[in-house]
């Protein structure tokens, strides 16, 4: 025994003292470390690549060093398989990786051809026939820097992509966005358990999506909907290499396995700790295109905290504060705007984002009081909110639809006018709450719900005593719930009397048109109705918006909504329209999409000017 | 001896089904489910099916147990992760563990290299300036949080003198026995404010605690008895007394293995570190049961092995110990 207790105790020491000298062994060496962290490493790899591609395939002379771009992921990216992809993250990622049928352009945010050169749409605006051009390549990145071609990328793969999203074996959470197509609902509600194999193939080639030949796709829809080439750019439909995810299962997007086709490919995911995008020399659009940029390695790792990103950004480890990781935390936007250098570089982009309040309208005292509702909206001062509080430059709202997105009406001053104009809005206020039989609030007993966050806590802390000055009898409780239980919480089946009377959400782009907000959100139908904002007229136009071909007519129907949904009813009370903060070094000129969906390809790094940069810290 | 351990073993056995079994079992009584919503939205009723059907979260609760434990006890499979598409509970664990070893004993280390020696001297010397110097810096090591420290950290040494990298964890796989990297200059640059970090915190309990147990047990009979016989006073301190002393030290040294060795949230995320300490907090807000559960269990296995080994320790620290 005693023998045994001998050699537990010399293997423990051994471990602890090994520990202990490679411990100690770090603290002399330690000065001279940072002038070789990462990058030059990275360089000394990927350079190999660089004579690959040189050799295989590019034409154009190489250039004389790798140009790196050093950002960060926020969170470890939930998957880079477009067709299963939900978050900022994963989508930021497949944008780099693989290619839509159509795109967005960065300034004017119109659908502009992609893999899609131009679409036909038939007369009655139910079928729409992309034509495609031949020459995006599928392409895989071994370990060993080599570039593998498997083949052209074809309508089929479209075809393939759009029926595994509706699939429901995929468990496709964004399939619902292209229930559109006809016949996609009814297969992707179907219960596979309880229909036999020629049922559900049966359901499968019913859906509303076909390869005419190689390079032209055809779908139709189940209604006309002017909005589709705007949904024809999201990750859901985007082609996908059938091959490979037929060969290799769920574990298809590992590095090594995974084949893309947009401008960057994959060269490392070592998850949770960073992966590596990677030029993919044979992407048509880097010689095709003018505006294309010098961007060859984009190292992402993963950094969970804000703060952290921040002081990586000040000592010169990273060129950006953005998507797909933070921008600059709140607590430090004080000292940003007053630093003369770290001023320079920070910049305010607009963000296709609205926060807003919704009002639960099946409880009292809101329920059946639209006086109430308008005037509990129109004593928030946004203006000071914005200033004072969340302090991002933001928009103040009064509409639902954020500038950007076809159909919105923020710049519609006749909407809700007494939202952008405080002392016009709390003297209305006064009135109709008096009006609604509660003056000055009295007998009113009010709570107020959010999800658990700083940010949303100080916004509420700051309505709260809004509505205290407006309303002195009033009594305002805040709750919060974490985020999970206070989504469940507002669930429309969820029984009523646990709803807050007032809550706080947000709701951002898919795709850039009114159909995506006013319809998606406030439709009775809709399962983001939180409030239960239900009205048949509302209903009636919006889905009268969807089918209407002529953007002209749309642009009224949605201005009608619109002014229903805000001014009339008070079915949500709009707060302000995001911003996104964001600060680039200044060797990097980059455009920064509204969507979350950067084009990486476009950005520009002077990179004698990042190393003199590094050089100096 | 080895039956004792065999039998200590095989007690825990049942121990970890309760334990598994209640996890599971909590964690779906908490509303809201995995695929619920999606990020700032909720999804359709359909597509919340699809997605649980996929899972098998559609069967009664034993069902689901039963397949989860099957998978353990008969592939060694944790189960699918919930949030990660594609990815398994193994994956997560096997790419996250191995760091937090290597974070976790290094701190831990620390924290014995200077907690003892901190301790004992401030017991030898007691009521000197050594001692309340010693209990000064204890206290403030207590005192301060991590998510203070580690920040301050990173100011001075990675913003204002610019020695050592803001964050990130330098090791580069693969790694010897599975979780020691090589020992190159960037694994440790990177390490060092990390592990300080969280050796100090560490330390100032291990040395107070070592100072009040050395404080008892030199008044003991026995030490008396040793110096009177004449033994060197480094002898009597060293072979004597402070092993006698460390008794208390060696009974949290178990738990606080198990605790620091799985990961410790608030350092990985401050400072950017790929270890498993954030999926315990992370999978509960993201309702990623298999993973909840795996990263439980595997806390729990941690925890049953350090105590056993603390009590084997017990057996060589005070001879009057015994096993049968």
């Amino acid at each position: 025994m005693l023998t045994h207790n001998r050699i537990w105790t010399i293997l423990t020491c051994g471990v602890i003292v090994s520990l202990l000298l490679t411990a100690c062994a770090a603290a002399p060496e330690v000065v001279q470390v940072e002038k070789e962290v990462p990058v030059e490493r990275v360089v000394v790899q990927t350079v190999e690549i660089e004579k690959e591609k040189v050799v295989v395939v590019t034409p154009t002379p190489a250039p004389v060093k790798e140009i790196i771009l050093d950002g960060i992921f926020g969170t470890e990216p939930p998957t880079f398989d477009p067709n299963i992809s939900e978050d900022t993250t994963s989508v930021w990622s497949v944008e780099q990786i693989f290619l839509g049928l159509t795109d967005y352009d960065d300034d004017t945010l119109e659908v502009v051809p992609e893999l899609a050169t131009r679409w036909d749409i038939s007369e009655d605006g139910t079928v729409y026939t992309f034509h495609m051009r031949d020459d995006a390549v599928w392409v895989r990145l071994h370990p060993d820097g080599t570039i593998e071609e498997l083949g052209p990328v074809t309508a089929h793969d479209v075809e393939y992509s759009a029926k595994r999203t509706l699939n429901p074996l995929t468990a496709s959470p964004y399939a619902y966005v292209i229930y559109e197509i006809k016949g996609a609902e009814e297969f992707n509600t179907c219960d596979p358990k309880a229909l036999s194999d020629e049922e559900f193939q049966a359901l499968e080639d019913g859906v509303g999506v076909k390869a005419l030949d190689d390079y032209t796709v055809q779908f139709t829809l189940n209604h006309a909907a002017s909005y589709f080439p705007s949904i024809a750019s999201l990750w859901v439909v985007r082609p996908v290499p059938q091959a490979v995810i037929e060969q290799y299962g769920e574990r298809w997007t590992e590095p090594g396995l995974i084949a893309t086709n947009g401008p960057y490919m994959v060269k490392e995911w070592a998850h949770q700790d960073h992966a590596v995008f990677v030029k993919n020399p044979k992407w048509y659009g880097w010689t095709e295109f003018p505006e294309a940029g010098n961007v060859e390695i984009i190292n992402l790792p993963i950094v969970t905290e804000a703060s952290t990103t921040m002081a990586m950004y000040e000592a010169g480890e990273i060129d950006y504060l953005g998507d797909p990781g933070w921008g600059p935390p709140l607590p430090d936007m004080d000292r940003i705007r007053a630093d003369p250098l770290l001023s320079k570089e920070f910049y305010i982009a607009p963000r296709l984002c609205t926060y807003y309040y919704g009002f639960s309208q099946q409880n009292p005292p809101f329920k059946d009081n639209v006086l109430l509702r308008k005037a509990f909206c129109a004593a928030i001062d946004r203006q000071t909110l914005i200033d004072t509080v969340t302090k991002g430059e933001q928009r103040p709202a009064h509409t639902f639809a954020c500038p950007g997105i076809f159909g919105n009406a923020a710049d519609d001053e006749t909407i809700a006018p007494y939202l952008l104009d405080y002392e016009e809005g709390l003297k209305l206020a006064k009135e109709w709450v008096a009006e609604a039989g509660y003056p000055e609030g009295e007998g009113l007993d009010i709570v107020l719900m959010h999800n658990v966050s700083e940010a949303h806590a100080i916004i509420a802390q700051a309505i709260q005593a809004m509505w205290k000055e407006a309303f002195p009898k009033v009594k305002v409780t805040i709750e919060t719930q974490e985020w999970k239980v206070y989504l469940k919480t507002l669930a429309p089946e969820s029984p009523d009397e646990d709803k807050p009377n007032v809550f706080r959400i947000g709701w951002c782009a898919d795709y850039l048109d009114s159909n995506n907000w006013l319809n998606m959100v406030f439709n009775s139908k809709s399962h983001e109705n939180w409030g239960r904002f239900l009205n048949e007229d509302f209903d009636k136009l919006v889905e009268e918006a969807a089918k209407e071909q002529d953007p002209a007519k749309r642009l009224e129907l949605y201005n009608q909504a619109e002014k229903l949904l805000v001014d009339q009813e008070m079915g949500m009370c709009p707060i302000y329209y995001y911003t996104r903060v964001t600060m680039d070094k200044p060797y990097l000129t980059r455009i920064v999409s509204p969507i979350s969906m950067d084009h990486v390809w476009k950005w520009k790094i002077d990179w004698e000017a990042k190393k003199a940069a590094k050089g100096i810290r | 001896m080895t039956r004792y351990i065999v039998r200590r073993l095989l007690f825990s056995i049942p121990v970890f089904v309760a334990l598994t079994f209640a996890t599971f079992a909590l964690m779906r009584a908490i509303p809201g489910g995995p695929f619920d919503f999606a990020g700032e939205r909720g999804l359709p009723a359909s597509i919340v099916q699809n997605m649980e059907r996929k899972y098998h979260l559609d069967e009664p609760i034993w069902k689901q147990y039963g397949r989860w434990l099957w998978d353990l006890v008969a592939h060694a499979d944790l189960g699918p992760s919930l949030r990660q598409r594609g990815r398994s509970v193994n994956d997560i664990v096997g790419e996250s563990f191995p760091i937090s070893i290597q974070l976790g004993l290094m701190a831990l280390a620390l924290a014995l290299l200077i907690g003892i020696p901190a301790g004992t001297l401030a017991a030898l010397k007691q009521n000197s300036i050594v001692d309340y110097s010693s209990t000064f810096m204890a206290i403030v090591g207590v005192s301060i949080p991590n998510m203070v420290l580690g920040p301050l950290l990173i100011w001075i040494f990675a913003l204002g003198l610019n020695w050592l990298p803001v964050s990130l964890w330098g090791a580069e796989r693969p790694f010897l026995l599975g979780f020691l990297p090589k020992p190159t200059l960037k694994f440790f640059s990177h390490a060092v404010l990390p592990v300080f970090t969280l050796g100090t915190g560490l330390s100032a309990s291990i040395a107070r605690l070592t100072r009040a147990s050395l404080l008892q047990v030199i008044r003991e009979d026995y030490i008396r008895t040793a110096r009177a016989k004449g033994l060197g006073e480094w002898i009597v301190i060293i072979r004597h007394a402070l092993k006698n002393s460390l008794i208390p030290v060696v009974t949290i040294l178990g738990p606080m293995f198990a605790a620091i060795v799985t990961g410790t949230f608030v350092v990985e995320q401050i400072f950017g570190i790929p270890g498993m300490g954030k999926h315990f907090v992370t999978s509960i807000g993201n309702r990623d049961y298999p993973l909840i559960v795996g990263v439980t269990l595997i806390y729990a296995v941690l925890l049953v092995i350090a105590n056993l080994m603390v009590d084997m320790t017990y057996a060589w620290l005070d001879p009057r110990v015994r096993y049968q």
